[in-house]
This record gives C-alpha cells, structure tokens and sequence, in this order.
C-alpha cells in the first residue's frame, strides 16, 4: 500500500508562483496545504555571502544543489528546480504587463486577447508588489496606469543612469527608474539594498526577493507542510468523475516507496515546462492525451519575448560598477502608432563597461604590462558604453509546443519533455520590421547623443517563458479558465507562467504573480474564509512613502 | 610541498563536514602544491601596475595566491537565465601555471645568469612577453551564442585581445593580471574615483559622482 498524504490542497511545486498562493490562501482559508517541490531545499541566507565569494571569484553556482540530474530537455530555458524554482536566482526586476498586453487582438488585429484585461488584474498587481516588496516609480500615468503608490519608494537612479537619463530626454524618450524586487526601504523583515550588485544569481543579505523568505515564514508559522525532494510523477483521475483523485510521487529519499497525496483541489505550480509536462505525463487509458488536455492543447502556445540590443559608445564619462543590474525603464513604445505597422517593445537603458574593460594587448598587438596596461585602460574609458535593450513580443505559435519525448526518459523512467520554439506565421511576418525599427530607435538614439553604435545584435532565444497552459473562455482553444482551472477536471488548476497567453514586452515575473493571485481567489472558494481577520505573515515595515 | 597520507587525511576529515553544511553538491578544494610565492611575487612586480606600491603589489599577488589556493576544479558554474547547460570550471591550471613559472626561473638563469626573482623588472617583463606570444591564446570551451546578458557581464567570448577567465589564462602572468583587473581596487585604480564595485555601499550614495581617490587619500 502507498504512503497516504491528505490534505485539502496539493500545491505541486514551490517557485514563486506557488509561494504567493500559498501565503494567500494560509491567510484567507481554513485548509490544510501541502506543498511539494522534486528539488532540494534552498541554502539558508547565513550562506549566501559566501556562496556570492565563491560565484565572484570562481563563477560557482551559488545554489548548491539546484537541479535533477536527467531532468531536463533540449531548448529547456532554465535548469533551476529546488524549493523557490527559478526565482531564487532570478534578478528581482518587477514591471507589469502593459494594458494593451492583453489586447492585442481587439486593439490591433494581431496575436489572441486573454480573458482578463488589465483592470481585472490590476488589484492583483498591487498585492503581488505588496507581498514581495516592489520599489518604483510611477512613470507617467498615461504609460504606466496603477491605482496605488509602489510599496516602497524607488531605487535612487545612480549617478550614471542620471547621466544617461539627460540623454534618453534628449532623445524624447520618457525614461524612469526600473520597478525591482529589491528593498529600498527595510521591508518585510529584510534589509536596504547595499549595491552588492549580484541580485542575479544571488543577493547576499536579503534585500532581493526570493520565495525561501515566504517559505521560511510559512514554515516557521505551520502554516503549511512543504516537502522537498519529492517529485510527482502524474495525477490520476478518479474513476467515474473528472476529479483528480491523487497525485502519486516518489520520495527521492525513498525511491522504492510509493507515496500518493489525496487533496481536494490539485494546484499545479510547475512553470511553463513541468506543468505541461506533468499533465501530458498522466496519461492514461481513459485519457491517453494526458490530463485536462482535451482540447489537445496541453504543451501548446509556448511563449516570450525576443530581444533586440545594442552597447553605444558616448562622449560622456560615467563610472561603470555604481550599481550595474539597476536601469532606466519606458513603456513609451507599448502602443504602435496610428496607421502603422504592428511594433511593441519595452526599452531598457543601463550603465556598462563593455569594450571599456583592461586589455592584454594593444591596438598594434604589443602585449601590454605594468603601467602600459593601466594606461590604455584609462584611455579608454573617457567615454562611456550604454547597454540599450528592448524586449518585443513574439505572437505564439500553436506548434510552439512541449511535447513528451518517447526517446529520452527521466532517471524514473517518464518520458522527457521535448520542446520546440516556433514563432505564428504573424511573428514571422513581423519580425525583420520589428527588428529594423528597434534598430533605428538605436541609432537615433546613438546620433541624438552624438555616440556610437558599438555593438548590436539580436538574442534568438525567447526570454520569460510562459504559456504550455494557456488560459481562455473557450475549452475548445485553451486549457485552463481565467482563474486556472482546468476545463476538464473541476478540481485542478494551473497556475502562474503556463497559463498566459502571451510572452508581452518585458520581464514577465510580475505579472505571472498576479495571475496566480487572481487564480488562488478561486482556489480558495470552497474552503471556510478565516473567521478573524488575517492575521498576515508578511510583515512589511512602515516606510511612510505616499 | 609533498602532502603525506597523514596530511591528507587530516584535511579531508576536517573539509568534509563543512562542505555538506553550506552546499553539499560543491566539490572540495583539492591539496595541490601552491605555487611559488616569491616567483609569483616577481611576476605580479613586473606586470601590474607601478600605482599599486610595493604594499599594493604585495596585496594583489597574495590575493591571486588565495584565489589559486580555493580553485575547485570541475565545480559547477552558475547557470541562469536563457540555457539548460550545465557547465563546470576548468582543470586545475596550477600545474601548468607552475610549470611556466620554472621556465620563467631557468630562462632568467639561462638569459642572465641569476634568478628570475633578481634580474630587474623590464627583463622580467620582456621574459614574460616572449613567454605569453609562445603560449596559444585559448578560447572558452562552450559552443552557446553569447546572449546581451552574457556580454554586458563580461561573459563574452574571447578576443585575442581581452583579458581572459582566470582559470583558463593560458599563461601565469596573464593568470596574475586578470585576478588583479577583477578586483574592485583595479576599478578604482583606473577611473581614480572610489567606485567601490561589487562592495556593500549605501544605497543613497549611489546617486553621487564617485570621490576622486586622490582627494580621499589627501
């Protein structure tokens, strides 16, 4: 017989998604939640500093063990599988989708809508800037709608980003500073940013946001049972009903015992490629696409946004290491302009030091030593590199997909995702156009500040990743409702990255939050609501910003 | 140095419980013969830069000694955004670096009939640039196309002009020069302003001009 969990909901995985549902629902409801994450628990904080000596010095992986070896697939974006996921090392920065993200169909005959827009999502943005400490500024109101301040105030602009804004308002372009995971203020129990200036891969004393703080909180409060190194190998279907009746996982510790969690509800949590890959893996004779893929959607729709960048050199001097992962953000380019061919993209600015960094030989090929070696290094760096990026949108394909590799096999012996990158047709039309525009956005904007174009190129990968899920009112195209559920099976919801159904123009982690805050509304439901009043686990400091 | 058994067990009895502790997937820094520190020494003299003083010399090779001395081979390096490969540090590059460090010695002798250590620095540094155009300018191994992020981090694919990844320096001189040009003092050094790159700083101080180090040592 199996070892029997029961609870009443079964979150499967522990990223950050899964972090803010649980804190939620631990607030609001009178369930029993159960957590479970196939990776290993994260490092404590006491060993980040030297964890960050060994990544500085060495390049070292500051996380320890943070992958299963034989989990993984070709094309896969990321490695990263232990309590907290990707987020652990992710660089805490924190824009939302903009409203015309979510419409990009009936504003402009391109891509698919989702079945929310932004003002359904907007109170949920806030409390996903809440819950993990969002500090921002507002951008101006027409570009950047919230209905409330940032939790905290924003990161101060550097000495260098000033510089660099002086140019970016030369060029016209409205640019302010970058919403980030980061503490500008002491909040929630963790400390002022100190410019440590690694918050990806790893932020020394906390003041970045990673989901282990939630976690640990949680944990501290009994507020739910989180268990590690267990990984769910499929859910099964009860027989007669649609209704999931058990996930069943090996424990990585006890590999020959057989250990099944029976829940109410079913929560997958598992990002854009081992959600699907759990659903299309739990086939079975009665379901033999994989669970809640009816539609045969399971997998599909893979989405993110491509990048377009560019290192300009200009005649200013700036000092590059004040703080280099923080950068000047516009929501200038959301909207296309009237008559125009389709183009969206963000726009970021930063501080670099590339092509100003010491060389070993000179421009004649003489080995440089000694004060030779310092000079030419002074000398170059007179003037000042920009690093300028914009991230476009990419309309997904349905055969962007994640499909189960019948080659490849996991160590338990399931097959493999196997995934494939796929722009629609529409996306492929509109890439050289897209391209090129952002392009001459560079060179304006390399002329306007009478610089140079150093370097510029295009990252072909898709940055972000979501979708596999996606969401929608029709179970005929999508796999999920707007709150998560699945179409086919009442009691299992999908959460966060896998259900959205587009990759937008920026870093999507925020808005992954708010859906899965939105998603755990209905989560929640059918569970009593706490009598007293919430008595939170966050513990944000007063801060006084207005 | 030889490390005995007696050595070598001592140390690892006293490594391993610590590294389970703080990561358990790290692999241990493994007993190897350091290298020579007075050649080291005479190397960093000739190469890095006369700003430093004697004091800041000394400092800087001392450091690159214990950055040799906690290189782990074979670990697992970073891995972030953008790829699913997992990639590790290079081999052990002292024995290559302490073989260079002997021919340095016996081509001083060879040239000059005394030490390296003892023949003065623009020998040296002609020593050393026959030494670095001899030895092959390696490229990283690793086949992935360079993303932005990994170019604005430094992690761009080498020119034959760019100061190399420390560990895959193929040459010790160049080992020395990419350590010291790593460090934040280096940045300060260069830019004469008090940047302070990679340190924990106040968050507020960010929006001023980095202090001019001279006016700070003044």
């Amino acid at each position: 017989m199996p070892r029997t969990i029961e609870c009443d909901i079964c979150i499967i995985g522990s990223g950050i998604s899964a972090a803010l549902i649980a804190e939620k629902l631990t607030e609001e409801r009178d369930a029993k939640v159960v957590v479970v994450e196939a990776g290993d628990d994260a490092p404590s904080l006491a060993l980040r500093p030297e964890s960050r000596r060994r990544f500085r010095a060495y390049g070292e992986n500051p996380w320890g063990i943070d992958h299963i070896e034989g989990l993984t697939a070709d094309n896969i974006q990321s490695r990263s599988m232990m309590v907290g996921g990707l987020a652990m090392h992710w660089g805490g920065v924190t824009p939302r989708f903009s409203p015309e993200d979510f419409r990009v169909k009936s504003l402009y005959g391109v891509g698919n809508d989702w079945p929310m827009t932004y003002d359904d999502l907007e109170p949920f943005f806030q409390e996903a800037e809440e819950r993990i400490g969002v500090a921002g500024e507002q951008g101006p109101k027409a570009l950047d709608p919230r209905s409330k301040p940032f939790p905290m105030p924003a990161l101060p602009l550097t000495w260098n980003l000033a510089q660099l804004k002086q140019w970016t308002d030369k060029c016209e372009i409205p640019m302010w500073s970058q919403p980030s995971a980061k503490n500008s203020v002491v909040y929630g129990g963790r400390p002022v940013c100190c410019r440590n200036d690694t918050c990806s891969p790893v932020c020394p004393i906390g003041a970045k946001y990673s989901p282990d703080f939630t976690w640990n909180r949680l944990r501290s409060a009994k507020a739910i049972e989180l268990m590690p190194r267990t990984l769910v190998k499929r859910l099964v279907v009860a027989e007669g009903s649609n209704r999931i009746d058990r996930a069943e996982a090996v424990n990585r510790d006890r590999p020959n015992e057989s250990l099944d969690f029976r829940a109410k509800v079913f929560v997958v949590a598992g990002g854009y490629a081992w959600s699907p890959h759990l659903l299309l893996v739990s086939r079975s004779s009665r379901f033999p696409n994989g669970v809640a893929n009816r539609s045969g959607h399971v997998g599909k729709y893979l989405t993110g946004h491509r990048n377009v960048f560019a290192f300009i050199s200009l005649p200013t001097r700036l000092y590059p290491g004040l703080n280099e992962q923080h950068s000047l953000v516009t929501k200038a380019f959301m909207r296309p302009p009237k008559g125009e061919k389709y183009v969206r993209h963000d726009l970021r600015v930063w501080e670099s030091s590339v092509n100003r960094r010491p060389r070993l030989r000179g421009d004649g090929g003489r080995v440089l030593l000694g004060d030779e070696l310092l000079s030419d290094w002074r000398a170059r760096t007179q003037q000042a590199t920009t690093r300028v990026r914009a991230y476009y949108d990419v309309i997904p394909d349905r055969w962007s997909e994640l499909v189960l590799d019948d080659v490849k096999r996991s160590p338990w012996g399931d097959p493999l995702p196997k995934i494939t990158w796929r722009d629609h047709p529409e996306s492929v039309e509109l890439r050289a156009h897209t391209e090129d525009r952002i392009k001459q956005l560079f060179a304006r904007m390399a002329k306007t500040g009478d610089g140079q174009i150093m370097r510029m190129g295009v990252d072909d990968f898709q940055d972000h990743p979501a979708g596999g899920c996606r969401m929608g009112n029709d179970p005929a195209t999508s796999v999920v409702d707007g709150y998560g559920r699945a179409h086919d099976h009442e009691n299992l919801f999908v959460v966060g990255a896998p259900t959205c159904v587009s990759g937008g123009c920026a870093n999507g982690t925020l808005t992954f939050l708010a859906i899965s805050l939105r998603q755990a509304t209905m989560i929640g439901r059918d569970f009593p609501a706490k009598r007293a009043a919430p008595k939170s686990l966050r513990t944000p400091e007063p801060h006084g910003h207005a | 140095m030889a490390i005995t058994r007696r050595t070598f067990v001592g140390w690892l009895a006293a490594v391993a419980p610590a590294s389970r502790a703080w990561a358990g997937a790290r692999q241990p820094v493994l007993p190897t013969a350091p290298l020579d520190p007075a050649l080291v020494r005479a190397v960093g003299d000739a190469v890095l830069p006369s700003a430093l003083g004697a004091d800041g010399m000394r400092r800087a090779t001392d450091a690159f000694q214990t950055w040799v001395d906690g290189y782990r081979p074979e670990a697992e390096v970073n891995h972030g955004y953008g790829t699913g490969t997992i990639t590790r540090t290079a081999a052990d590059p002292r024995p290559r670096w302490t073989q260079q460090l002997t021919e340095l010695e016996a081509e001083a002798r060879r040239a000059h009939g005394k030490g390296f250590a003892t023949i003065g620095v623009g020998d040296r540094q002609t020593l050393i640039r026959a030494a670095i155009d001899a030895s092959a300018q390696r490229r990283p191994a690793g086949g992935r196309t360079p993303s932005a992020n990994d170019i604005a981090s430094g992690a761009q694919p080498q020119t034959a002009e760019s100061l190399p990844e420390i560990a895959r320096a193929p040459h010790v001189a160049i080992a020395v020069l990419a350590h010291f040009y790593e460090s934040s003092e280096a940045t300060d050094l260069c830019y004469e302003a008090e940047i302070g790159k990679n340190q924990c700083r106040p968050l507020a101080a960010q929006t001023q001009r980095p202090t001019p180090l001279a006016r700070r040592r003044g």
